[in-house]
């Protein structure tokens, strides 16, 4: 082994320390054979280096105790340095898990969607409230329509069960007849129009429903991307005993799936049944 | 059953589409003098200025929520007599029992029926009296 080779050694050591804090021990490997080759000023500083990132993570294990025992002062305590010393190998430890899994990148591209997303939602809410008002607007127009023909309906038929007992006189009669082909030749028609076109308009204001549906669908791919990314993170960094912590509060909103839980109700019967049996 | 169709409702939801929706139900259901207000606050206020018999809230609102909309309500000595209807998509059976206990008169899930409605007023009609 040259000089030469020793220092990419070391170079190479070096790099897989300052890389992956996390397997420490294959890491000192490579050092291994420049003692064997004799070169003594390598074989010091190769030792000098591993035993500074051996310290390194031996030290903090015993001194993490102490170092909350003497947490109170407002000094450096004596476990200061150690616990930061820790804190920078557990941000060291979590970058290289991301970057090892892959997920910095993934988390890079789903933070950098994240606003376009807003935009999107924001959209599908600008487009939902659209259809909405569009909807109860043609409902008030057809709504009084649909009542004057059935009023206009129910009057002419009054007059004419009139008719049907003799209760109406010749001038009587004839007035009922041209009323009768007035409603039937124009009022009607006219109004059954009228709410034909209010039908149409509800039906068209449902045309958002496609819109919404796709960017809802590059929405919820966006919200798959982060969750696995977000997920693998959780369960490479955080404890067992962490992980359950259930977000509990009154105000959820709609259970978007209901399936499989027992703390929520999916009907007004079931809110019935439960207020019944509280007795309110 | 004789009720008042003057009776004066308000309606409080922060989204103006279920204000519009529950006033048409109110109107078919032959109550055409209703009010809005698009948070607890703003109801306590119209509230507070009298003239409302009836209350019909949200719960997950901005500003005030209808619980404490509701709570406020209970503790105010001249309006803790009023009616309040919850109709909500909080379907946690927590939240019922908290409404319930908080003294709502009735409580509605989202999405909901006329039906529902009618029937949950009448009922609420009925034990007034």
């Amino acid at each position: 082994m040259t000089a030469n080779n020793d220092s990419s050694d070391l170079e190479a050591l070096f790099d897989s320390i300052a890389g992956d804090v996390k397997a420490p021990v294959p890491a000192p490997k490579p050092a291994e054979p420049p003692p064997a080759a004799g070169k003594a000023g390598d074989d010091d500083g190769l030792q000098a280096l591993f035993d500074s990132v051996a310290a390194d993570y031996a030290a903090p294990e015993p001194a993490a105790p102490k170092a909350q025992a003497a947490g109170e002062s407002s000094e450096a305590w004596p476990g200061q340095e150690s616990v930061f010393n820790r804190i920078g190998h557990m941000a060291r430890e979590l970058h290289d898990t991301l970057r090892q899994l892959g997920y910095d990148k993934l988390l890079e591209d789903t933070v950098s969607a994240l606003p376009d997303a807003k935009d999107r939602l924001a959209y599908v809410a600008n487009l939902t409230e659209q259809a909405a008002c569009r909807v109860l607007n043609a409902t008030d127009i057809a709504n009084p329509l649909v009542d004057q023909m059935e009023k206009g309906a129910a009057e002419l038929g009054n007059r004419w069960d009139r008719l049907f007992v003799n209760e109406m006189d010749v001038a009587e009669f004839k007035a009922l007849a041209n009323d009768t082909r007035a409603f039937l030749k124009d009022q009607l028609p006219q109004k059954t129009r009228a709410t034909h076109a209010q039908l149409t308009e509800i039906m068209m204001a449902q045309d958002f429903q496609d819109l919404t549906g796709q960017v809802i669908k590059k929405i919820v791919a966006l919200a798959q991307g982060l969750e696995s990314g977000l997920m693998g993170v959780l369960i490479e960094v955080v404890p067992d005993t962490r992980r359950t912590q259930e977000v509990d509060k009154l105000m959820n909103g709609p259970v978007v799936n209901a399936e499989g839980r027992t703390d929520v109700v999916v009907n007004q019967q079931q809110v019935d049944d439960l207020l019944d049996s509280l007795g309110f | 059953m004789a009720v008042d169709p003057k009776m004066r409702f308000l309606v409080v939801d922060d989204f103006s589409t279920m204000r519009r929706i529950v006033r048409n139900l109110l109107k078919e259901l032959g109550f055409t003098n209703v009010d809005e207000a698009e948070d607890g606050a703003i109801a306590l206020q119209k509230l507070q200025a009298g003239g409302f018999e009836f209350v019909v809230t949200d719960w997950n609102m901005p500003n005030m929520d209808g619980l404490t909309l509701l709570q406020s309500i209970r503790a105010t000595p001249n309006l803790k007599h009023l009616p309040v209807l919850m109709i909500t998509a909080e379907a946690k059976k927590e939240n019922i029992i908290a409404a319930a206990q908080a003294g709502a008169s009735g409580y509605i899930v989202k999405p909901f029926t006329a039906g529902t409605l009618s029937e949950k007023l009448n009922k609420i009609f009925e034990k007034m009296g």
